[in-house]
């Protein structure tokens, strides 16, 4: 058994790396990512998933419900780190498969692979209380630059993590942005991270999160015939059925975080497509309390010594 | 705080620029990197920006404003607490204008940190903490014709939610009748406020009135967080800088606006079904309030016998959440929350480990500065008119 398999059986036991080994698995999957497309081909049968935010428990439902890597063949639409309490071994673990097998796993980047993101959302947080210093939060964060911006599904599914952009026509348009950097205030890169389809809206409106945009029906119309796709997939926004279709089809919303914030109730989806495209929805519910591992009590935080 | 130098903007280097270890390893742009052939595309940089390697001649780590790292914890041990400040109060002419946003970069938010307007705001969040120090909520108190009024603008507030009730929807999270109450909310907030304003700040609604517009949480996102309770804060703030609230009423503030402002958001978040607005997840304190765990915290010092481990007894939690904020904030975590406690809260599970209720408050006071008025994503809607100056 080689090293990366016995780390890839640690962190399914969700036991987090040494730090220089969180190191040495960046280092190799920044090859593997510096080579990848920013709309990256995907060839079907194919079993996307999106936000998870470093709910492990639950990836590994995920992982029951849609079967092992590299048996399955996996496109994760990014926000892998931040709220959920193990965000460091939920990316981990998806990077260590992507070295592992980097032909069955596709990971994209969200809104939350982003060091100012993760700075106020808890990853940071969780690196310095495991690590005691913020080099594996800085190795993360350095490869989440690397992740590719979006991904297309035999020429057919246009799969991103947020949505569309008023800088955007055509797919060609993203494969001419320099992603290597951190998500950006504003302009194409960070509408493609930030952006939301919304039903109220015709064209495009101001997005209430600060960053992105509002996009409407005729939008999404208008950049699927463009560039000869059938659909649209995205993660970005809860939904209780862990998925919704908008727009007469034309764009899904796929949720993979059961019971989010441990207070939603909703349940979790991914979306399988076979070899011809057919659709099937796997829905799943949060992992059963006794699956989840005991957690190390922690002294109090700074603010109260 | 300086960023690290790998964080710094930089000027793109060119190509020539580079080490000659990286730029003699890659073939040109435009060139495959294994093979050297033509690309459609320019080959990316192979490398990182680990600190130990130069960054490849085109790669830029931030484009952006610099980031600057959260405070180290020995920063954060030595901050001074917050402490109370009267408020200034405004006197003519006035000079009331329509709020806006100025916080787009973390360049901004030291700026706001280092102005009066922050320490003035902050320091009468204190205040109110202060003035409900070892009282319970039904304990009396003064309460002054104005906070009269804005208690029965939040009763109606809450009516209506009995008059729009949830629609029969799938799919989403978020209720979409919320929408249909923020809009009543908007059509009517303005004149509930104007009925009691005194005559010579009736011209303050132009400014006012978005603070309280934003209290209640996004109806496009129908959403909720600690960014909006920040906002009903501002939103007492302009009225303490109007001298229309007294230091007199603080603890009527506290124990009567803000324990009726806290029913009234309870109500909307479990009725429509609004989503935690940016939680922070089990990193956070709760996933939409901070400041009753401030207030109650507050209310909590030199109690004889309930210490801050208190929150696992649910004897207590039964008995006393109706009198003390903190508690009925655990209460109502724990009722909505599934799983084990230290595991959906581990941040309040940890505080119950800090030996008294006053190191509580003031570990609270100073988390709150820099967790939710130091974070540009929260920070980014905050409005500044002129009664909440953005000093440039």
């Amino acid at each position: 058994m080689s090293d990366l398999d016995k780390q890839i059986e640690q962190l399914k036991r969700c036991e987090a790396l040494k730090e220089s080994e969180v190191k040495a698995l960046c280092l190799k999957a920044m090859e593997i990512l510096v080579e990848e497309s920013n709309v990256q081909r995907v060839d079907a049968p194919v079993t996307i998933c999106g936000d998870i935010h470093g709910q492990f428990y639950d990836m590994k439902e995920l992982f029951k419900v849609g079967g092992d890597c590299p048996k399955t063949n996996y496109l994760f639409l990014g926000d892998f780190v931040d709220r959920g309490f193990y965000s460091v071994e939920t990316f981990l673990l998806l990077l260590a498969l992507k070295v592992r097998y980097p032909d069955r796993i596709t990971l994209i980047r969200g809104n939350h692979e982003s060091r100012q993101i993760t700075q106020v959302y808890g990853f940071y947080d969780e690196c310095l209380r495991k690590y005691g210093s913020v080099n594996v939060w800085r190795y993360c964060t350095d490869i989440f630059d690397y992740l590719s911006l979006s991904a297309l599904v035999e020429n057919k599914i246009f799969c991103v993590h947020g949505g569309l952009s008023p800088a955007i026509m055509t797919l060609d348009q993203i494969r001419a942005i320099d992603r290597k950097q951190e998500v950006p205030h504003d302009g194409a890169m960070c509408d493609l991270l930030w952006s939301d389809p919304e039903d109220i809206v015709d064209g495009w409106g101001l997005s209430p999160r600060g960053a992105g945009f509002l996009f409407g029906g005729s939008v999404v119309t208008s950049f699927n015939h463009s560039n000869n796709i059938d659909y649209i997939c995205r993660a970005h926004q809860l939904v209780m059925e862990g998925y919704k279709w908008m727009f007469n089809s034309q764009i899904v919303t796929v949720w993979s975080a059961p019971n989010y914030c441990y207070r939603c109730g909703n349940v979790a989806a991914i979306l399988e497509l076979d070899e011809n495209l057919n659709k099937e929805f796997r829905v799943f519910d949060a992992a059963p309390q006794e699956s989840r591992g005991a957690l190390a009590k922690k002294p109090a935080p700074d603010y109260f010594l | 705080m300086e960023p690290p130098k790998e964080q710094q903007n930089t000027p793109e280097k060119s190509i020539s620029d580079a080490p000659a270890t990286i730029s003699s390893a890659f073939p040109p742009s435009g060139c495959c990197t294994n093979c050297g052939g033509p690309t459609i595309s320019e080959a990316p940089p192979p490398l990182a920006s680990f600190p130990e390697m130069s960054p490849p001649p085109n790669y830029r780590p931030i484009r952006a404003p610099a980031i600057n790292l959260p405070h180290n914890s020995q920063a954060i041990i030595l901050s001074p607490v917050p402490h109370a400040e009267q408020v200034p109060v405004v006197s003519p002419p006035y000079h009331f204008q329509s709020p806006v946003k100025r916080i787009h970069s973390p360049d901004d938010i030291r700026r706001f940190h280092e102005s009066a307007s922050c320490k003035n705001f902050l320091g009468f969040v204190v205040s109110l903490s202060e003035s409900i120090r070892g009282f319970k909520i039904s304990d009396p108190c003064h309460i002054s014709p104005t906070v009269a009024a804005i208690v029965s603008i939040l009763e109606t507030l809450l009516q209506w939610i009995d008059e729009i009730p949830p629609a029969q929807q799938s799919a989403r999270y978020g209720n979409v009748s919320f929408r249909s109450w923020h809009e009543r909310l908007r059509e009517r907030g303005e004149s509930l406020i104007l009925e009691f304003l005194p005559e010579e700040f009736k011209e303050s609604v132009i400014e006012i009135v978005p603070y309280f517009f934003d209290s209640f949480g996004n109806s496009s996102r129908i959403d909720y967080g600690t960014g909006h309770e920040t906002n009903f804060a501002a939103w007492l703030y302009c009225l303490a800088r109007m001298g229309i609230v007294k230091e007199e009423d603080y603890h009527s503030l506290v124990a009567r606006v803000f324990v009726k402002y806290l029913e009234l958001m309870r109500k909307l978040q479990m009725v429509y079904c609004l989503e935690p607005a940016g939680s922070h997840g089990v990193w956070g304190l709760d996933d939409y309030h901070f400041l009753p765990f401030i207030f109650g915290s507050s209310q909590l010092i030199d109690h004889k016998y309930m210490k801050p481990k208190s929150i696992h007894n649910d004897d207590i939690l039964e008995n006393f959440s109706s009198e003390y904020m903190y508690l009925s904030c655990i209460a109502f975590v724990k009722k909505v929350k599934k799983g084990l406690f230290a595991e959906h809260s581990p941040l309040l599970d940890d505080i119950s480990g800090v030996p008294n209720w006053k190191k509580v408050n003031s570990g609270l006071l100073k988390m709150y500065r820099v967790e939710v008025l130091e974070k540009v994503p929260i920070m980014q809607h905050f409005l500044f008119g002129w009664l909440i100056k953005w000093e440039e």
